[in-house]
């Protein structure tokens, strides 16, 4: 059952990153800025704290296939990405101590540095050729305050989701 | 233990990366067709987008056509005076087409023109918003190849990349010249000046085309457009105009910077080309 219920969130948050693409990027006065969303992403990396590595690490890989077949150009990016991230958010949650700020914090990073390693990818095969302070100051911040925002959202819903029940009925 | 650990891990980050390699490389390759696996992952994703997408679309059209009702009545007087230039203008069509083919047919050359269009709406656009790519709700059940030219109302915009059953991704132009040079023409009053859209400077956001010969004249407001020289593309597609031109840094020849007619970032409704079999170039 909360495979289940794991699968349609996520699978709702994939669609609410997409959405977010209708209206971004944004013209101020003469400058592009980019606001991109990591729903999904943040959902995978508190799953491997509030429900268990292993489940995330399934579902980055199911959700990182996803993404790439449908709107990727470069195959294996998000994929290999998404699992990469699930075990820095693990092997980082070890070292932090174990609060809400740092939590939120490492998370926040990682959704930082995500974005900086696809960007990483495409400037290396020549797809972007966005200068880095460009890129930090025109995405990499507003996405960042994006993010922390769009947080909160998040980590209601894994809370909600890591209380659903394993079975539908209840063990006797 | 430990270091047994490590070196599993270590060997589980290697295999990654090499997985990663010969995804990209896989990616990046000129691939004629799409696998069904592919097509399958595709089409999935985009029945379920569109299904979870319907209420945001319904409510997202709601807004719009609130906002539209503000300045419809300039609109439609705008409007309404250019529909009354039609039927003068459909008559004028309709005889230079007439005149066209009989010229072709005394000349006996073939149509290079000549495609039929596939009217798509655009279901989603990249959700990382790297490069603009997008997918739309036509595919291989509605005569969509891969190659395959794609515009909107102003001009090019992209080529179809991948096709599935019911839906197809569409590369931007402006990713996809960095691999295949588009073959193009500047047309400079009577000139036709023939070249190749080199790449896509995304500081400035124009198409560059190199190599023009220092003896051509090129203007800026020169209309460009496709040449049907090389791919699947028909000739006589607006692609933009020229807005500036500078020698390049050797100057032995010319760079010409071009305007997308059609704007990357607004882009809903498209049409894929389909080119008349008979004026393909081998």
């Amino acid at each position: 059952m909360r495979v289940i219920v794991i699968f349609m969130m996520a699978l709702v948050l994939m669609y609410g990153d997409f959405l977010f693409a209708e209206f971004s990027p944004f013209n101020l006065g003469q400058l592009t800025v980019y606001t991109v969303p990591k729903l999904l992403l943040m959902f995978i990396l508190l799953m491997s704290v509030y429900i268990n590595p292993s489940i995330s690490s399934f579902f980055a890989i199911v959700f990182g296939v996803l993404i790439d077949i449908y709107s990727g150009l470069v195959y294996g990016v998000h994929t290999f990405g998404m699992v990469a991230f699930v075990f820095f958010m693990h092997t980082a949650f070890r070292v932090f101590y174990k609060d809400f700020v740092a939590m939120g914090f490492v998370v926040l990073v990682l959704t930082f540095l995500y974005d900086a390693y696809v960007y990483m990818i495409y400037r290396i095969l020549g797809l972007v050729t966005l200068p880095v302070f460009d890129y930090i100051a025109l995405r990499g911040l507003p996405s960042l305050i994006l993010n922390a925002l769009l947080f909160i959202i998040v980590f209601i819903i894994t809370l909600k989701t890591s209380k659903v029940r394993k079975n539908l009925l209840p063990k006797h | 233990m430990n270091k047994l650990l490590n070196r599993n891990k270590m060997l589980i980050i290697l295999f990654g990366i090499i997985i990663l390699i010969v995804f990209i490389g896989f990616s990046m390759t000129d691939r004629s067709s799409t696998t069904k696996a592919e097509q399958f992952t595709g089409d999935t994703v985009a029945a379920s987008q569109s299904i979870i997408g319907a209420p945001v679309q319904f409510v997202s059209n709601i807004f719009s056509n609130v906002t539209g009702m503000f300045g419809a009545a300039t609109e439609n007087e705008a409007l309404r005076a250019q529909l009354e230039m039609m039927p003068q203008m459909y008559a004028d069509i309709e005889r230079l087409e007439a005149e066209n083919e009989k010229l072709r047919d005394a000349l006996d050359v073939s149509a290079k023109r000549k495609y039929n269009t596939v009217n798509s709406r655009v279901i989603s656009r990249s959700q990382d918003q790297w490069l603009n790519n997008f997918t739309i709700d036509k595919g291989e059940n509605d005569g969509i190849e891969e190659g395959m030219a794609v515009m909107t109302p102003e001009g090019l915009i992209g080529t179809v990349k991948r096709v599935n059953g019911n839906s197809s991704f569409v590369e931007m132009i402006t990713t996809s010249v960095s691999q295949n040079n588009l073959s193009v023409e500047i047309h400079n009053g009577d000139d036709t000046i023939y070249g190749a859209i080199d790449r896509y400077d995304s500081e400035k956001g124009l198409l560059v085309i190199d190599n023009i010969q220092n003896t051509a004249t090129v203007e800026a407001g020169d209309p460009v457009f496709t040449s049907g020289l090389t791919g699947d593309f028909p000739e006589g597609l607006n692609v933009g105009e020229v807005v500036q031109v500078e020698n390049d840094e050797y100057g032995l020849s010319q760079n010409a910077f071009i305007q997308l007619f059609s704007d990357p970032s607004e882009v809903d409704v498209v049409f894929v080309l389909e080119r008349d079999p008979d004026s393909q170039v081998d």
